[in-house]
């Protein structure tokens, strides 16, 4: 131990007004913190599984019988933006609270200016980093054990939908996340059972609210299948161009973050939990 | 500095703090109860951690719920230890110093400074989870003056560490007290008192006596002490005690034992060795616990208006 010092005056502290917090620096500390806490060994080899998963399945089909350049994109999609990326997010944005609280840091960073929604938007961008980071590793792999042509175009689609997918996910798993951190991962599979995989395929105005739908429906469109979908795949969906599909998740994105603030910012939890 | 109105905090149908009303000043304050008194829940509503559903918490004059102005000035070292396993105190202050707004030139030098204060600069690039409980409490107090906050809010932080660490780091939070505030919660007396703090003493979630130690003390040893006495003279006994006029209370449980209450309990040991040296036979005396746990028992039933 230091020699304390004798009087107050010598106490050598920094002293001046704290900030009143700085949103910009607080999200980037939780994501830089949230990323570190993913590159652990299980983490990592977690990841690399993920990351494997696609490219095997691939290869087993591609041993089977050779398939074409669509039913080689339509596999990716179904694998990589729609499966593992869902998966990763299950694993990195539904503990957003529950984390803190097993770890005893929820009261650490909830004393701080901010500390919640910094909490709430760091973890959402080192879940989209890092489930983007091991989607990317998949899709390659996969491209190179499925070779199709142009591969070029389709590393550059399929990494904005698998961004899309990554941020609309990471921000639909949030709402759960925060309303029930005990059972987040329950919630948030129902959630992804309920909302993407059964709303998002009603030919419904609901359907309108699902990332599912923005991410089938720019497939269609960048891959140029509209003109040969049969009648009643149209259903399923959107006949609006890109950039309305993208601004689309984008206000979808805000809506649920900002839903999931509000209620993270009114969470309290007995010391009991909290310990 | 603090303003508490009424305030009571529930969780579903369990009370954790109940009806409680202070005024604090600027200084050192101490919250002084059992586990389980509801201090943490206290310092919850202090710290804006929590909300009271009944009455109104104010810092500063502001309530500190969801408050950035007011949680940027308070700083808070929880009971609960750091379980952060992979982060050394560097990382984890530095982290702390980043959510409080620092930029990322200034917190880790404002992290390195704490941790040498609290003694931690050699060991603060190891893992937390290779540190013994006392460190990681030592970082966990780092954590929470790092950003020179005006109140200082600790709860338990003397807990796990051996006697020179909490000597020293006593020394260190009663320098900090000089010039800003401090809450610190304990259910042992004597670290709050060594801290020269004033006491609020809570029990059930209520606040049952507030004031200097002294005047604590004062307050329970003004209460009556309840004395049992296990004798075949039970009514023998009553009539000397009484006639002695040192008795509160009196009580006859069954014919051979008398509970008396007094003020007064030397002049009533004078009176029983007295007594006995006469003859009377007395086969046991249990005096009422004097520990803490005692004293606390017997400010909750004067709260209660048991015993005046």
């Amino acid at each position: 131990m230091k020699d304390s010092p004798q009087t107050a005056d010598a106490y050598d502290l920094p002293h001046g007004r704290p900030p009143e917090g700085n949103n910009f620096a607080a999200i980037r500390a939780v994501t830089g913190f949230q990323l570190n806490r993913l590159m652990t060994k299980p983490r990592i080899a977690m990841g690399l599984v993920g990351a494997l998963f696609p490219a095997a399945v691939m290869f087993a089909v591609i041993r089977t019988a050779p398939i074409n350049r669509d039913m080689t994109v339509a596999m990716i999609y179904a694998l990589i933006p729609e499966a593992l990326c869902v998966l990763g997010l299950l694993v990195t944005m539904c503990p957003v609270v529950a984390d803190e609280l097993e770890r005893g840091t929820w009261i650490h960073v909830t004393v701080r200016p901010g500390g919640r929604q910094s909490l709430l938007l760091g973890t959402f961008a080192a879940a989209v980093i890092w489930t983007g980071g091991v989607s990317l590793v998949s899709l390659m792999l996969t491209l190179l054990i499925a070779q199709p042509t142009q591969p070029i175009g389709l590393v550059v689609m399929f990494t904005v939908l698998i961004g899309i997918s990554c941020i609309g996910r990471a921000a639909l798993f949030a709402v759960p996340a925060v309303i029930l951190p005990k059972r987040a991962l329950i919630a948030s599979v129902g959630v992804a059972l309920v909302v993407e995989y059964f709303a998002g395929l009603l030919p419904a105005v609901v359907n309108q609210v699902t990332v599912s739908l923005r991410l089938r429906s720019l497939l269609v469109e960048w891959m140029a299948w509209r003109k040969d979908l049969p009648i009643e795949m149209t259903l399923f969906v959107d006949d609006y161009s890109a950039p309305v599909q993208i601004a689309a998740v984008c206000i979808l994105v805000c809506i649920l973050l900002t839903t999931a603030g509000f209620i993270l910012n009114r969470r309290q939890f007995p010391p009991s939990v909290e310990n | 500095m603090l303003s508490l109105q009424n305030v009571t905090k529930l969780y579903g149908t369990v009370i954790g703090v109940n009806d409680v009303s202070a005024e604090l000043g600027q200084g050192a304050h101490g919250l002084l109860g059992p586990n389980g008194a509801g201090k943490t829940t206290l310092l919850g509503l202090i710290t804006g951690q929590l909300r009271p559903t009944i009455g109104s918490v104010n810092v500063f004059g502001e309530a500190p719920f969801g408050n950035r102005r007011i949680l940027s000035r308070i700083g808070y070292c929880p009971a609960a230890d750091l379980t952060e396993r992979n982060a050394t105190p560097r990382e984890w202050v530095t982290y702390l110093m980043r959510l409080s707004g620092f930029d990322a030139a200034e917190a880790p030098r404002r992290a390195a400074r704490a941790l040498d204060e609290v003694g931690l600069g050699e060991a603060c690039t190891r893992p937390l989870s290779t540190l013994s409980k006392g460190m990681r409490q030592r970082a966990k107090l780092a954590g929470a003056f790092a950003h020179d906050p005006d109140l200082l809010v600790l709860d338990e932080p003397f807990d796990g560490l051996d006697p020179v660490a909490r000597h020293d780091l006593v020394h260190l939070v009663r320098m900090w007290s000089q010039t800003r505030s401090l809450i610190v919660a304990s259910h042992l007396l004597h670290e709050v008192e060594a801290l020269r703090a004033d006491l609020a003493v809570i029990l059930g979630g209520r606040l049952v006596a507030n004031g200097s130690a002294s005047e604590i003390r004062e307050l329970v040893d003004a209460l009556p002490t309840e004395v049992k006495f296990k004798t075949s003279s039970v009514d023998k006994l009553a009539q000397l005690a009484c006639g002695a006029g040192v008795v509160e209370t009196l009580y006859i449980p069954n014919e051979d034992t008398l509970i008396i209450g007094t003020r007064q309990a030397g002049r009533l040991a004078d009176m029983v060795a007295k007594a006995v040296h006469d003859g009377l036979v007395v086969r046991e005396v249990i005096a009422e616990d004097r520990t803490l746990e005692g004293i606390f028992s017997r400010l909750m039933k004067l709260h209660r208006g048991v015993e005046q």
